[in-house]
C-alpha cells in the first residue's frame, strides 16, 4: 500500500484509532517503519490527537486515584497475603509427605511387630515344649538319681551274653524303674518279663521294652533277687525258667 | 520526569510512576470516557479500570509504535465501548433520568461540548471529529451517524485535521515567539 493510498483513505487515523483489520495494521505497521514521511505525518496527527485530547480533558474526581491506589495497594496486600498462602501449601504437603512416610513407618513396624509377635508364640512354645522336657528329664533323673537309690546292673548270661539292663530299686519310696535299652530287640511274639525272688517264689513284676529308656515296675517287698526272662508276647504268669537271661541279687 | 522513564518505572511494577502517568494522563482519557459513556459514576470506574490494565500490561506498549497517550486512549475506548455492550444501551445519567444511548444525542450538557481549536472548527468538521475521537466511533458508522457518504466523511476528518494542524502550528509559532522574546528580554 502506498503513501498517498494510505493518506487518502483515512488509514493514519484509523491505525491510531484502533480501527483497522490485524492485517492492514501489519501493512500499516511496514509502512511507518520503511516510510519517514509517512511517519512524520503520523507523528504529527498523534501530536494534534493528544493536544485535542488535553484541550477537552475534564478533570475526574479524586476519589477515581484513591479508589485505584486502594486497588493495586490491596493487590499488593494480597500479594503479601500471598506468602504465607504459599507457606500454608507448602506446610500442607510437607505435612502430607510425612503424614506419608509416617504411615508407611507405621505399617512396616506394623508388620515388624506382628512377625515379632508370631515369632515370641513359636519362642513360648518351643519353651513350653523345652521346659516339659526338662521337666520330664528332672523327673527321669529323680527316679535313678538320688541318696534313696541303688542301681543294680543285670548283664545277660550266656544266652544273651550282649545284654544289658539297669534297674534302680528306691526303697524308701518303693519304686523301681528300669533302663532296657540296652537288651537286644526281639521278635513281635516275644518280649522280656522281670520278675522278684522273694521266698524261692518268681512274683511278676512287669513287662521290658529295649524301646523305652526308664520303665517304671512293681515294687515287691522283701525281694531277693531280680530276674529277666523271654517270654511269649504280653507276658506270662509264671516265668519260663529255661528262658532266664539274667539276675542280680540284691 | 521524562516520560520513557516513567513508563519503565512503571514495567518494574512502580506504583508511584503509574499514579505520575495517572496525574499527567487521567483527565484526557476522562474527557474520552466521559463522552464515551455519558454516565459520570460508570466513567470513573471505567477511567480506574483503564489504569489497572495499563498497570497490567504496559509489557505490551511499544514505543516506536506510537505514543503512549495513543495506547491509553485505545483501552479507554475499548474499555468504555465494552461496558457500554455489558449495560446494553440504557445509560443512567447523573441527574438519574434514563435516556436511550443512540449516540446522536447532542443535547447532554458539558459532555459532548468540545474546546480548544475543535470549537473553531466548521460545525461538521466538528462533529466528524467529535463522532471519531470523542465518541468511539468507526469512521464506518460515524458516515452514517452523519448521513454523508464514507469518501466524504473521510474528507471531513482530513479537512478537519489539518484545520487543527494549522491551528496548534501557530499555537507552536506564537509559543515559540514568547519564549524567544523572553528569553531575549
Amino acid at each position: 500500500m502506498d503513501r498517498k493510498k494510505i493518506l487518502e483513505e483515512g488509514f493514519l487515523e484509523k491505525y491510531l484509532l484502533d480501527e483497522l483489520t490485524d492485517s492492514e495494521r501489519n501493512t500499516i505497521e511496514s509502512a511507518l517503519q520503511e516510510d519517514i514521511e509517512l511517519k512524520k505525518q503520523f507523528d504529527l496527527l498523534e501530536a494534534d490527537f493528544e493536544h485535542m485530547a488535553f484541550e477537552n480533558a475534564l478533570e475526574p474526581h479524586v476519589r477515581v486515584k484513591e479508589s485505584l491506589q486502594r486497588r493495586l495497594e490491596n493487590k499488593k496486600v494480597r500479594r503479601l497475603h500471598n506468602i504465607p498462602f504459599y507457606a500454608a501449601a507448602s506446610f500442607a504437603l510437607l505435612f502430607l509427605l510425612t503424614s506419608f512416610f509416617l504411615y508407611t513407618k507405621w505399617q512396616n513396624a506394623q508388620r515388624d511387630l506382628n512377625s515379632i509377635q508370631i515369632e515370641t508364640t513359636v519362642l513360648k512354645e518351643r519353651l513350653n515344649v523345652f521346659e516339659e522336657k526338662t521337666e520330664v528329664a528332672n523327673t527321669k533323673l529323680n527316679t535313678i538319681n538320688g541318696p534313696n537309690i541303688i542301681p543294680f546292673v543285670l548283664t545277660g548270661n550266656e544266652k544273651l551274653p550282649n545284654s544289658r539292663a539297669v534297674a534302680y530299686i528306691n526303697h524308701a519310696e518303693k519304686r523301681v524303674v528300669v533302663n532296657s535299652a540296652g537288651l537286644p530287640q526281639l521278635p513281635k511274639d516275644q518280649t522280656y518279663q522281670m520278675w522278684s525272688d522273694v521266698n524261692g517264689a518268681m512274683i511278676d513284676m512287669g513287662l521290658l521294652s529295649p524301646s523305652e529308656e526308664l520303665v517304671t515296675l512293681k515294687y515287691i517287698d522283701k525281694a531277693e533277687s531280680l530276674n529277666i526272662t523271654i517270654e511269649p508276647a504280653g507276658g506270662s504268669e509264671h516265668p519260663t525258667v529255661e528262658k532266664l537271661i539274667s539276675y542280680v541279687t540284691l | 520526569m521524562d516520560e520513557s522513564l516513567l513508563i519503565k518505572r512503571v514495567r518494574d511494577q512502580d506504583q508511584k510512576a503509574l499514579y505520575l502517568l495517572y496525574d499527567k494522563y487521567s483527565a484526557a482519557l476522562f474527557g474520552v470516557i466521559l463522552r464515551i459513556c455519558r454516565n459520570r459514576s460508570m466513567a470513573e470506574d471505567i477511567l480506574q479500570e483503564t489504569f489497572v490494565k495499563i498497570w497490567k500490561n504496559i509489557s505490551s506498549y511499544d514505543s516506536s509504535k506510537g505514543r503512549f497517550y495513543t495506547w491509553a486512549y485505545r483501552i479507554a475506548k475499548n474499555t468504555s465501548l465494552n461496558a457500554l455492550r455489558k449495560n446494553d444501551i440504557l445509560i443512567q445519567t447523573d441527574d438519574l433520568s434514563v435516556y436511550k444511548n443512540t449516540g446522536s444525542d447532542e443535547s447532554q450538557p458539558n459532555y459532548a461540548q468540545l474546546n480548544g481549536a475543535l470549537k473553531k472548527l466548521e460545525p461538521h468538521h466538528q462533529k466528524a471529529i467529535s463522532l471519531v475521537y470523542f465518541r468511539g466511533y468507526t469512521h464506518q458508522e460515524a458516515h452514517e451517524e452523519m448521513g454523508v457518504p464514507l469518501g466524504t466523511f473521510k474528507s471531513y476528518i482530513r479537512q478537519a485535521l489539518q484545520s487543527l494542524r494549522k491551528s496548534y502550528g501557530q499555537e507552536f509559532i506564537l509559543t515559540v515567539l514568547i519564549i524567544e522574546w523572553i528569553s531575549n528580554g
